[in-house]
């Protein structure tokens, strides 16, 4: 297996070079076999990095300790699901899933441009081969997945107790999913640069792709978010880590860039903006990858790091050198005839939403590298943690907030104040209304009166637009209501599932909100059968049971919880003490309901006093943090669904751009 | 009528919200020094290698978050002031161990440079717009009367069965 692997790995290499070499030459010459056979080459590659990932994997489960890798991260009595997800528990592995992800995008991407972008796609594949190289030739030349021990271990060192749970298992993948695919949309508009053909053509081929990738990078750092929160056992759930910040940043770009496309879509504008978004989208998820492995920056993400930081950033600088180059080349091709008629119009709220959304980018990109900069200027280590990153994005996040309740309601062009008054009256009053509510009920602190009247506001306009949506389409086609709703929804499923995107914001921001500011935390000590309270809950502390498996031993506290007298759920937090690394960890018990969350984990025991120690935490509303982004994962699906009016834009479009001579047309020919 | 200040009374208006912005921002920061325990160790950071504040060390038996809280609870018991027993620690460990820069000299950079960043941006936007605008003489919609109000609703349906045919 070893030896298949890394056979089928340097054929990979060899296949994306020639891939690079036959789309360029293919696409400079017009050869349609030699694109044909690039193609093929893609498909090749893709071919033998599947390979490559299925021999570790096969490795993997065989428990094939000749293997450094497999020795390095699991056992024989590592479960079999985690030794499955020991394929990205460590660095070889994670990059070996990289290569895959980004191999599979590329054939996909390669069947389907075989008939259309003939200009622009062969200079895409041969970018995505590129990039495909670098981490190929990491793998090959650099760290190696099938590098064997100089004789076989006895037994593996185990997978990291904190990767063994259930969210390290769907958290990697989601999060380089969107990494990867992130490249796409990046890969196409290098080939628009350097083809010339930069019309919204590239733009309309990657939509699909950009929302995948914003799907995913939404999922990554959701179930990243989760992992920490049931793992960690420290309550919270987003600590602002250099590597959590990595993620999140490509995040917030490509949300900037989904909404400014809309601007060059509807009105030719901005194509510099939207060309330097995806560079910059790109950029950040290899800054990502370079945080996580180049250790440069301290982060509770050490699972993967190692001296791979150098290659990155080289890689990295070249990217980012190359792609502006092309951008500053391609420069004067790239006015377009701008027509803003009014601050007041939903392209201007667009670009004040762009401002914030890379603003917050900027903020947490300067945070996480101003220990790096401190040290270099002054010399001396500094931290910057949580509070910083929280009080710079806090006033952003409302700004943030309001643009998006603000923007969609807006008419493209110009709005006049009065029809700004009567579109918003209803939503701003019941902000208001739910602001006042929220001060009558108690609540003082400024920020979470301004976030709720915010999130009311905004859903308030998400109301308006769907009932004046199917208003309009009752007018247009006299549907009933709810068949109005349904079809405005199926024929228009771009706008509304970017609506139902907003209220999963809105949900996930009332959640974040809520549990950063009114969280309270106690520590108690109790004996077997003492009884004591938390907020309006009664615990009871029944005794412990241990048990054990060969893997590890677990020892599970008994808690009955009651509310007004009443059992309501036994709540069993465990320390857990895994038996080949020698590691304890700790399971923690949650309780969620959308009020609040009881979450309790054992602390600590102390075997000659019997006394046993529990920290519980009581953290309201945090339950619509993970509804609000279930809700914004099923927005994008709609938002994603192909429909007939879409496939025809597209085709228009590329009809239009195969009618128009590219920029470039003398230069090709030239060739 | 045509409105032509409209716009720049607009940007005007914007500008000064963002430089009030840089200003709140920084004086909000510094109003923070009358702080509780919980505030205190919200302030530091744990030296275990978890990456989190003192207040949120996620290690139960932490060797030195625990003793920390127990020494931050007994400092301010005996009178010291939160700033007091942050300046201690920060004798006692060097300036990493603050969860944040602090606002003086070099570190100023830190919390102004974000805020400074996005006001750039937003003159940058501001301007942008007001040179894009073409047609700054194009009359706005006037004001409505009460009878002219329904074709106005009538006007924003058009729009919106507009926009839904272009799905925006």
């Amino acid at each position: 297996m070893p030896l298949i692997g890394q056979l089928a790995l340097a054929l990979a290499l060899i296949l994306a070079a020639y891939s690079i070499v036959a789309n360029v030459v293919g696409a400079r010459r017009s050869i349609p076999t030699l694109l044909a056979s690039a193609r093929h080459a893609v498909w090749a590659y893709c071919a033998m990095v599947t390979a490559a990932v299925a021999a570790l994997s096969v490795s993997l489960l065989r428990s094939d300790f000749s293997l450094e890798y497999v020795a390095s991260y699991t056992s024989y009595s590592l479960p079999t699901f985690y030794k499955i997800t020991a394929l990205w528990g460590g660095q070889q592995g994670s990059l070996l899933l990289w290569t895959w992800l980004l191999s599979l995008f590329t054939a996909i991407a390669a069947f389907q441009n075989r008939r259309r972008n003939p200009e622009i796609a062969p200079y895409a594949l041969a970018t995505l081969a590129a990039v495909a190289i670098f981490f190929l030739g990491m793998l090959n030349f650099v760290t190696r997945p099938f590098d064997m021990l100089a004789a076989v271990a006895r037994d593996g060192q185990d997978l990291n107790p904190l990767l063994q749970n259930y969210w390290m298992a769907i958290h990697p993948p989601s999060l380089y999913t969107g990494y990867v695919s992130a490249s796409v949309p990046f890969a196409f508009a290098t080939g628009a640069l350097i083809t010339g053909r930069l019309d919204d053509s590239w733009i309309r081929s990657t939509r699909r792709w950009a929302i995948f990738s914003w799907f995913f990078l939404t999922l990554g750092n959701l179930f990243g978010a989760r992992w920490a929160y049931e793992v960690l056992g420290w309550g919270g759930y987003w600590a602002w880590d250099p590597v959590e910040n990595a993620a999140f940043m490509p995040w917030l770009v490509m949300t900037a860039y989904l909404h400014s496309v809309m601007i060059q879509e509807r009105k030719d504008m901005l194509k510099v903006w939207n060309l330097a978004l995806i560079g910059m989208a790109f950029g950040l998820t290899l800054f990502g990858t370079f945080i996580t492995r180049s250790g440069v920056i301290s982060s509770v993400h050490s699972f993967t790091q190692s001296g791979l930081g150098p290659y990155f950033l080289t890689f990295l600088i070249v990217v980012v050198a190359a792609y502006a180059a092309l951008l500053i080349w391609r420069l004067p091709k790239l006015r377009s005839p701008a027509e803003f008629e009014s601050y007041l119009s939903r392209e201007a709220a667009f670009l004040f939403n762009n401002l914030i959304l890379v603003g917050i980018a900027f903020a947490v990109f300067w945070g996480t590298l101003f220990p790096v900069l401190s040290e270099a200027v002054r010399g001396v280590k500094i931290t910057v943690g949580p509070p910083f990153f929280d009080k710079v994005n806090a006033p952003l996040a409302l700004g943030l907030i309001f643009l998006m309740g603000f923007g969609p309601l807006i008419a493209w062009r110009r709005s006049s104040l009065d029809s700004l008054a009567r579109t918003f009256a209803s939503p701003a009053i019941f902000g208001l209304v739910t602001g006042a509510c929220a001060f009558v009920a108690g609540l003082r602190q400024w920020y979470v009166l301004a976030a709720l009247s915010l999130g009311a506001f905004v859903l308030g306009t998400i109301v308006v637009e769907f009932r004046r949506g199917v208003s309009a389409r009752r007018h247009l086609v006299h549907d009933s209501a709810p068949a109005a709703l349904v079809n405005l929804v199926a024929k228009n499923n771009r706008r509304y599932g970017g609506y139902i995107i907003h209220v999963g914001v809105v949900m996930a921001f009332v959640g974040i909100v809520a549990s950063s500011f009114f969280r309270t935390e106690i520590k108690k000590s109790v004996h077997e059968g003492e009884l004591f309270q938390v907020g309006p809950y009664s615990l009871q502390y029944l005794g412990i049971e241990t048990t054990e498996t060969p893997h590890v031993e677990t020892s599970r506290a008994r808690i009955e919880v009651r509310r007004d007298g009443k059992p309501i759920a036994m709540m069993l937090p465990a320390k857990l003490f895994f038996k080949r690394n020698q590691q304890p960890a700790t399971a923690v018990a949650i309780r969620s309901t959308p009020a609040a969350d009881l979450y309790v984990v054992l602390a600590g025991m102390d075997d000659q006093t019997g006394l046993v120690t529990f920290q519980i935490f009581l953290t309201p509303l945090v339950f619509w943090l993970w509804a609000g982004g279930l809700v914004m994962a099923f927005g994008t699906v709609i938002a994603m669904w192909p429909n007939v009016r879409e496939r025809a834009a597209i085709a228009a479009s590329l009809r239009a751009a195969a009618e128009t001579p590219a920029v470039d047309e003398p230069l090709r020919r030239r060739a | 009528m045509a409105r032509p200040n409209s716009g720049r009374r607009l940007a005007r208006a914007v500008l000064l919200a963002a430089l009030a912005l840089a200003l709140i921002v920084p004086i909000a920061v510094r109003a923070a020094s009358t702080v509780t325990a919980q505030e205190v160790e919200e302030g530091l950071t744990c030296q275990c290698g978890c990456g989190l504040t003192v207040a949120n060390c996620n290690h139960p038996n932490c060797e030195f978050s625990v003793p920390a809280r127990e020494q931050i609870e007994a400092m301010l018991h005996r009178g010291m002031s939160g700033p007091q027993v942050i300046a201690f620690f920060r004798r006692k460990y060097g300036e990493k161990i603050l969860s944040a820069p602090t606002t003086t000299g070099f570190n100023l950079l830190a919390w102004v440079m974000p805020f400074a960043a996005l006001l750039g941006g937003g003159i940058f936007v501001a301007v942008a717009i007001g040179r894009w605008r073409a047609h700054p003489e194009i009359p706005a919609p006037a004001p409505e009367s009460n009878a002219a109000r329904s074709a106005g609703d009538d006007e924003m349906r058009r729009r919106l069965e507009r926009d839904l045919r272009e799905d925006f």
